[in-house]
């Protein structure tokens, strides 16, 4: 996949993991400096995953230019693009890659492409409770288990704990699933990667956010569910996943996602309406500078998010005429 | 029951087939149902007093501090934390098997049974969660030393741990040499220099980039009345750039002491330790508050009780809304609710003084009113929706078309915001204030109006100076039902105008002062957004609760001061009937 691919070449010019385990920034990271004369209101309207995440990195561009108002709005990742169409957001947070479909109506209305800022990495993680012994599913099972299509060429249904190899009192206890409502990003790229772009049960209990996902799983303890991994909590585990049955499992850590071990690694977009022939206002120019700032990327993993690397960082910037 | 009537009862029930003896009197004289009557009532005033205590009890217990256990585990690790919940668990075999043949008959001869408690482990930037499960098994050793202590920090959530030193003018000094009157003095002092900068930062940088910003629109206004190149448009952005490099100049005055104060600041830095030896160097003004959490008095403990409930009133939130206080959530509540009253209640009171006393009562009244009593069954989120699409698409974008082009496509009122809220609720609410108004204006004694036209007052005099006034209390009553409906109205809001983030207030110093087209925040969202929205759910959890507990607390108090005001009118008209 592309994302891994980038990835990989990101990670291995540097290493981010000290043996704490405690994730650290790319120390090549760029310090952001303030400049004056910015001020005003931004809004942001898009993923709830994002939600936290838009709000630290608010705080903290706001603890630098005082006057500025930030207005952050999550309801799903969906809600993203038409309100950059009708201008009534400045950013819109997704956290999957916009669909052909929203920016053909992008460029019907403004006649160039959205930009798109890689602002964080996410493990999407497939959470069971504290307590459920399981090692280790492969991709093929997890679409065994959330799918009723299965288009990962299983051919058999996985509908109690036994069946994924569970003894004891697991072993005929059904699995209850847990996941996202529709406009979210996490279940439409949960849907295309996971999935294998099947349908999911119509058993999947669909929850109003990523935490909340999280708490279903907490209080069940047959459940299983998928948020990102900036949500798990100390009664949930993330299980280690591998690509295909029978190889090494991975672990959701940052180490894994950079080096593309982890399948269900992706990036996280903040889309922005950027003109090819004007130059971006200030304000804006400026609060992207900050996400791809040490100060930025601190807020990403201060959300239990990974970080972005510097090379991310740079080729995103030069894409957008920001480098200086 | 006299004796002839006993006869009689006794002859009729011999007459009749033996199974409608006494079960058939007592069913007949209707005790069952008021048993069973009363009993649902009884039921439904336990599960609504049940849900308050509950609520109650936990937001009032949220800010109480803690003890840190420190424990040694078998395997040689120590754990900090505060105890936050425990529950007994079932261990797997595979835990099982790792244990001490001891440990497993102790588990076994309880049924299998193992108990674990949660702890609150702050330090999140070390360890990279917050909490964590230890089972009584693991424990090999638990103390609670007096010189650990609980910081909440600006950023990061709580560290939990030791004080090591403290660097004042460039030298470190160890924590255990500087006594604790001198250290509640420097924190004091660094907290108010951090208040002062963070003064500078938001009022007087604030007003100059406002400026600066207003200077940018002019210009832009300018461009687009005359053209872009045009000569006025050249002229106004000349002006503009004389100014503004006026302002560049305090900006920079400002910034200097900013920077300043900011060094200030970071010069007076403390060293903290986790349990493990991890160290943290942070600015002592980044420490909200910290204390001995093991060592700490009775009275202390209310102190930091009582401080953290006005920290949590009174300042903005902090880290993605899960620390810090609602403070702008209570103003936007109490804001959007206030208006939600002025816009209901002309539009309320007038159609029902048409529908009652000037409409010819006749089918398409009749047809009115049944329509209003159906706008009230109508989803919220229906409103929600039709707000957001006429209110704030329809009418505040042609409001930006028409007054503020030069901040498009940044929308000003063509976007959610407090006004469009309140009117989508107060077009939610109309029809209780309608219904509730026309029972008081029937209610008004027909011989008072008589009275008042046969004195030769006109039909309008009447209805002003005797109706309404004698109809107040009931259409009081309508507002307040319409308040507390509008309080606590959470969907629709959320399609006009309640955002997670939005610090700065609908008023402000700035001109025209009151800015009714922000987004504003909300204490029913924020419950939903905590509950379910924030990365660490577990610590939402208790925000979740002292957040209901304010939000009931605030509308409970919203609906006594209008009874109270109902109350007084009443009085005020009994006394003037004969």
């Amino acid at each position: 996949m592309k994302i891994h691919a980038l990835l990989l070449a990101a990670a291995s010019s540097m290493a981010l993991i000290t043996a704490a385990g405690a994730q650290t920034l790319d120390p090549a990271l760029a310090d952001y400096k303030p400049v004056s004369g910015v001020s005003g209101n931004l809004k942001s309207i898009g993923s709830d995953t994002l939600n936290n995440l838009m709000t630290l990195w608010a705080e903290g561009f706001q603890s630098q230019y005082p006057n500025v108002k930030i207005e952050i709005e999550g309801k799903g990742s969906s809600t993203a693009p038409p309100a950059l169409i009708a201008g009534t957001a400045q950013f819109g947070p997704m956290s999957r890659p916009m669909k052909a479909a929203e920016i053909d109506q992008f460029e019907k209305k403004f006649g160039y492409k959205p930009s798109a800022i890689r602002g964080a990495v996410d493990a999407l993680a497939v959470f069971v409770h504290k307590d459920n012994p399981i090692k280790c599913m492969s991709m093929q099972q997890v679409d065994a288990v959330f799918s009723r299509t299965r288009k990962g060429g299983t051919d058999r249904d996985i509908a109690t704990w036994g069946d994924l190899g569970l003894t004891g009192e697991w072993a005929s206890r059904p699995i209850s699933l847990y996941g996202r409502n529709s406009a979210s990003g996490t279940y439409g790229y949960f849907k295309e990667v996971a999935l294998f772009n099947g349908d999911f049960k119509d058993s999947v209990k669909e929850q109003p956010g990523s935490s909340a996902v999280v708490q279903g799983v907490a209080s069940d303890k047959f459940a299983i569910g998928y948020s990102g991994i900036g949500y798990k909590t100390a009664d949930v585990r993330a299980v280690p996943l591998s690509a295909k049955p029978g190889e090494k499992c991975a672990e959701a850590t940052a180490e894994m996602a950079y080096a593309g071990e982890y399948p269900l690694a992706r990036f996280l977009y903040i889309y922005v309406n950027i003109s090819p022939t004007q130059k971006l206002d200030p304000l804006r120019g400026e609060f992207i500078k900050f996400i791809y700032s040490k100060q930025g990327q601190q807020g990403v993993l201060k959300d239990g998010y990974f970080p972005i690397t510097k090379a991310i960082a740079d080729e995103d910037l030069s894409a957008k005429g920001l480098m200086n | 029951m006299n004796y002839v009537e006993r006869d009689a009862t006794r002859s009729l029930a011999e007459a009749l087939p033996r199974s409608r003896g006494r079960v058939t009197d007592i069913a007949a004289r209707g005790e069952p149902y008021t048993w069973a009557l009363g009993g649902a009532l009884a039921l439904g005033i336990v599960m609504i007093v049940g849900f308050l205590i509950l609520v109650l009890y936990n937001g009032a217990t949220t800010f109480i501090p803690k003890p840190i256990a420190v424990m040694t585990l078998a395997d040689g690790a120590v754990v900090a934390g505060e105890p936050f919940r425990s529950e007994s668990y079932r261990p797997g075999t595979a835990v099982l098997e790792k244990l001490a043949p001891e440990t497993r008959a102790r588990i076994a001869a309880n049924d299998g049974y193992a108990s674990r408690t949660l702890y609150r482990i702050g330090n999140y930037d070390i360890y990279n969660e917050d909490f964590r499960w230890v089972s009584d098994f693991e424990v090999a050793r638990i103390l609670y030393p007096a010189d650990l202590i609980y910081a909440e920090r600006l950023e990061w959530g709580p560290f939990i741990g030791r004080l090591k030193s403290v660097h004042v003018g460039g030298a470190a000094r160890e924590a255990a040499s500087i006594p604790e009157a001198e250290l509640v003095r420097l924190h004091g002092e660094a907290r108010a220099r951090w208040q002062r900068l963070r003064g500078i930062e938001r009022s007087e940088i604030g007003a100059v980039n406002h400026q600066i910003e207003r200077e940018r629109l002019a210009v832009r206004k300018a461009e687009i009345a005359h053209g872009a190149g045009s000569a006025e448009a050249r002229q106004r952005a000349a002006e503009a750039a004389t100014r503004i490099a006026g302002l560049q100049k305090e900006y920079d005055g400002l910034a200097t002491e900013a920077r300043r104060l900011r060094e200030e600041d970071r010069a007076v830095r403390v060293t903290l330790a986790a349990i493990g030896g991890e160290e943290k160097e942070l600015p002592l003004s980044a420490l909200v508050r910290f204390y001995p959490a093991n060592a700490i008095s009775l009275t202390g403990k209310a102190g930091i009780y009582l401080s953290r409930w006005w920290e949590f009133l009174s300042d903005e939130p902090r880290e993605a809304n899960t620390e810090g206080g609602v403070m702008p959530a209570i103003f936007g509540t109490f804001a959007m609710t206030l208006l939600l009253v002025i816009a209901v209640t002309p539009f309320g009171v007038i159609t029902a003084l048409y529908l009652r006393e000037y409409a010819r009562q006749g089918r398409l009244v009749s047809v009115i009113r049944i329509s209003v009593n159906n706008l009230a069954g109508v989803p919220s989120i229906v409103y929600g929706v039709f707000g957001l699409g006429f209110f704030a698409y329809v009418l505040g974008g042609s409001i930006d078309q028409l007054f503020y082009p030069e901040r498009l496509p940044n929308p000003t009122f063509g976007t959610g915001g407090l006004l469009w809220a309140s009117l989508t609720l107060a077009l939610l609410t109309v029809p209780v204030v309608i219904v509730a108004t026309e029972e008081a204006l029937a209610a008004v004694p027909r011989s008072m109006r008589e009275g008042s036209l046969a004195c030769g007052a006109s039909k309008w005099q009447t209805i002003r100076n005797i109706v309404l006034p004698r109809a107040m209390p009931g259409i009081m009553t309508g507002i307040i039902l319409a308040m507390a409906r509008g309080a606590g109205e959470v969907a629709p809001l959320m399609l006009v105008g309640v955002v997670k983030l939005a610090p700065e207030l609908p008023v402000d110093g700035f001109f025209p002062f009151v800015h009714l087209e922000r987004s504003f925040m909300h204490l029913g969202f924020h419950i939903f957004d905590v509950g379910f929205q924030s990365r660490n759910s577990e610590a939402g959890k208790p925000m979740v609760f002292v957040t209901t507990v304010l939000l009931v607390g605030l509308i409970f108090l919203m609906n006594i001061s209008a009874i109270a005001i109902r109350n007084r009118l009443k009085r005020k008209f009994a006394g003037s009937q004969f």
